[in-house]
């Protein structure tokens, strides 16, 4: 009689042509549109050009410091140089197109090496951390440059013989060059334990199908708890207590019923994940069903919580949002809690969707086995319990 | 033994006691009218019998189970029609019966014909594939009786099934009860209307705030109240102006006054008829109709209580 019941609520549910809608047709929209999204991100990110960007006004370009100077920063993988005169780069630093402009006075490559003080400027906003990282990121390679000059101005000095200064010069500036290519301190980066640099593990439809999934698990509930809430209104609940039915039955009726169509969700999204997508669930497939099914069976739980709490097919809605909401921006379905970070993530990570995606990244991005997934679906199975506890102590209550 | 036996059955809730040490019994194969107003404790006895109130005190058994001691055994007994419709709209007719087939305990090929059987008995054969949500009124009516009939239950209980569905519809459910009556089924049946009541009923019990006032055959009823006639009468001004002096004259055994209609019940009405258009001409209200009828549950449930059945 449980299944039968079960049975009855499914072929109500699918008859519902808009709960097809949210059940199958939404979530595959979403997991494309936000895959894209993700892959849109990631592939921006990979084409941006980070470099700082800094105006450089030189009238002499041509000059034997200034090509030496140019050649050096243009090759930076730090500072981006962009040529232009000096209004131009004004303009463009005011409007924050440049992080700096660097000024090469006219006459610097010819004071430099008569042994004049020669002095060149950099305007950038000295608090903020792109015009700190300018000046020092400029302080070197003109250090550098000025002290081959004085080197080679030393070297034909002694040697009596101004034609060596040219060779002399390039000689050193030469050496700086290569020294600057080796680094005499090695960082290595150090990455903390679930915050990898690649999110999405190769794949933005990792973050997406699981994502999506969870999230649209939650608000196919909609439906099931509109069920319960017209079983009351029709008085076809009454009728069920009236039958020989037991009250448990008719409660593990209605969360067989939810469990099947969130379940039979899953599949289709796994499915498609796996196949349309790239999703790789199938590469753990008994982690994936471990987590999908404790994933239905606390979903169902919520619904039915749910469909014994509203009064009305408005309220199943409202509660259905927020917990879709509440769940999904909070358990890492959109995003995940490393990027939040602090308060939001520990938070977040307390919520059965987090527990849920889990169990799922688990599998897809961090590669783990089915040993990974056992704690995230027993989190899952114990929110559940709580939640069918909650629905069953309604239930008793109801008046029918 | 009896098909239906409630004793000393009472149900409060909190101070209020809906239910007052009724008692009752049918015995198999008969129909027993519960009958009174809107209000008096049909549904909620009703409830108590059906499983879905559990009774403060006294008990009740359906075929010899008791409802507080064995319900899943006097549940199997009885098939119920609740007063309102209670089938799923977006099923159809034969969908409908086929689950509430399966929630008694109904089969595969068993199940399919005794469908089939109902869908007969109900008239509705060729609606079967029609959603129950396109139905008329009446037709929602016959469903939810014949969902209460699948499992061929010794006992039915109907509460007020007649309510708002139109005359034609009406004449079918009635008709239904006694078809399943001769076919050996026990029905409590429930109603305000008095005529259903006299029409199916071979026992009546009549309720008034709580209590079971009157039980037994709809002709040892009437005699209760000897040769009394209902009269039945309308003003042209507000019944209170004239109600003491109607209530003073001898003869007159009861007199309720609602809706701007008056209802009293005489011993004599040719000799109480003329003292009733006295009193009224000196208090200067003019009777604008009036109507005689004979002896009938409503006349008894007047000569209970004061007051008229329709209250």
């Amino acid at each position: 009689m449980i299944f039968d019941l079960a049975l009855k609520d499914l072929l109500q549910m699918v008859r519902d042509k808009r709960s097809l809608l949210f059940i199958v047709a939404m979530p595959i929209i979403f997991t494309l549109f936000m895959g894209f999204a993700y892959r849109g991100g990631s592939q921006n990110d990979a084409e941006a050009d980070h470099r700082i960007p800094l105006a450089l006004v030189d009238p002499q370009p041509d000059s034997r410091l200034s090509k030496m100077l140019f050649t050096r920063l243009d090759s930076s993988d730090s500072i981006r140089i962009v040529p232009m005169n000096e209004d131009e780069a004004m303009n463009a630093f005011r409007k924050g197109e440049v992080a700096g402009v660097l000024v090469i006075p006219a006459g610097f490559s010819e004071q430099a090496e008569a042994g004049k003080a020669a002095q060149l400027n950099l305007i950038a906003e000295a608090s903020s951390s792109e015009g700190q990282s300018l000046y020092q990121l400029l302080r070197v390679p003109i250090s550098q440059l000025m002290s081959a000059v004085e080197v080679a101005r030393l070297s034909a000095d002694v040697q009596s013989n101004p034609d060596e200064y040219i060779p002399s010069v390039e000689l050193a500036w030469s050496k700086w060059n290569e020294n600057s290519k080796i680094s005499l301190v090695r960082v290595e980066q150090a990455v903390a334990k679930g915050s990898e640099s690649d999110w999405t593990g190769g794949n933005p439809y990792n973050q997406a199908s699981p994502g999506i999934l969870v999230q649209f698990a939650i608000f196919g509930l909609t439906t099931s708890a509109q069920i319960l809430v017209q079983e009351r209104k029709t008085r076809t609940l009454q009728r069920l207590m009236t039958t020989v039915m037991r009250p448990w039955e008719i409660v593990a009726g209605h969360l067989l019923a939810m469990f099947g169509l969130v379940f039979l969700q899953t599949v289709i999204l796994v499915v498609f994940g796996q196949f349309a997508l790239g999703v790789d669930y199938l590469r753990e497939p008994l982690g994936t069903l471990l987590v999908s099914v404790a994933l239905g069976l606390w979903v169902a739980s919520m619904g039915l919580l749910i469909g014994v709490f509203a009064r009305t097919d408005d309220q199943v809605i409202l509660y259905s949002m927020v917990a879709m909401f509440l769940f999904s921006a909070l358990g890492g379905t959109w995003f995940p809690l490393e990027a939040a970070g602090g308060a939001f993530a520990a938070i977040g990570r307390a919520m059965p969707s987090a527990w849920a995606m889990t169990g799922y990244q688990d599998i897809l991005i961090r590669g783990l086995g089915l040993d990974s997934v056992w704690l995230a679906a027993g989190c899952l199975l114990l929110y559940a319990l709580g939640f069918f506890g909650l629905a069953v102590w309604r239930f008793k209550e109801l008046e029918v | 033994m009896k098909a239906i036996e409630v004793t000393n059955l009472k149900k409060s809730f909190g101070a209020f006691q809906a239910v007052r040490d009724a008692s009752f019994m049918a015995d198999s194969g008969e129909v027993l009218g519960l009958l009174g107003p809107n209000g008096a404790g049909k549904s909620t006895t009703i409830s108590m019998l059906s499983g879905l109130l559990m009774p403060t005190g006294g008990d009740a058994s359906i075929m010899g189970h008791s409802v507080t001691k064995d319900p899943e055994a006097a549940k199997k007994s009885l098939g119920v029609v609740p007063q309102d419709v209670a089938l799923y709209p977006d099923l159809s007719a034969r969908e409908n019966l086929v689950f509430w087939g399966k929630m008694y305990g109904l089969r595969g090929a068993g199940l399919s014909s005794r469908v089939d059987e109902v869908l007969e008995i109900i008239g509705l054969t060729d609606r079967q594939k029609d959603h129950v949500g396109r139905f008329s009124g009446g037709m929602k009516r016959r469903v939810n009786i014949g969902a209460a009939l699948l499992h061929k239950p010794d006992v039915v209980i109907m509460d007020e099934p007649t309510v708002g569905i139109d005359p034609q519809s009406r004449r079918h459910i009635l008709d239904n009860v006694k078809e399943l009556n001769q076919q050996g089924m026990t029905v409590l049946y429930t109603t305000h209307y008095m005529e259903e009541a006299a029409e199916l009923s071979h026992h009546i019990a009549i309720m008034d705030k709580g209590r079971v006032i009157a039980y037994g055959t709809h002709d040892a009823l009437i005699k209760m109240i000897g040769e009394q006639t209902r009269i039945d009468l309308t003003l042209n001004a507000e019944a209170e102006k004239v109600l003491d002096a109607w209530r003073a004259i001898e003869g007159v055994a009861g007199i309720d006054a609602t809706d701007g209609k008056v209802t009293a019940l005489v011993d004599d009405s040719n000799r109480v008829l003329p003292r009733l258009f006295d009193a009224a001409s000196k208090a200067n209200v003019r009777i604008t109709s009036v109507g005689i009828q004979e002896p009938n549950l409503e006349t008894v449930f007047l000569h209970l209580t004061g007051r008229a059945l329709r209250d």
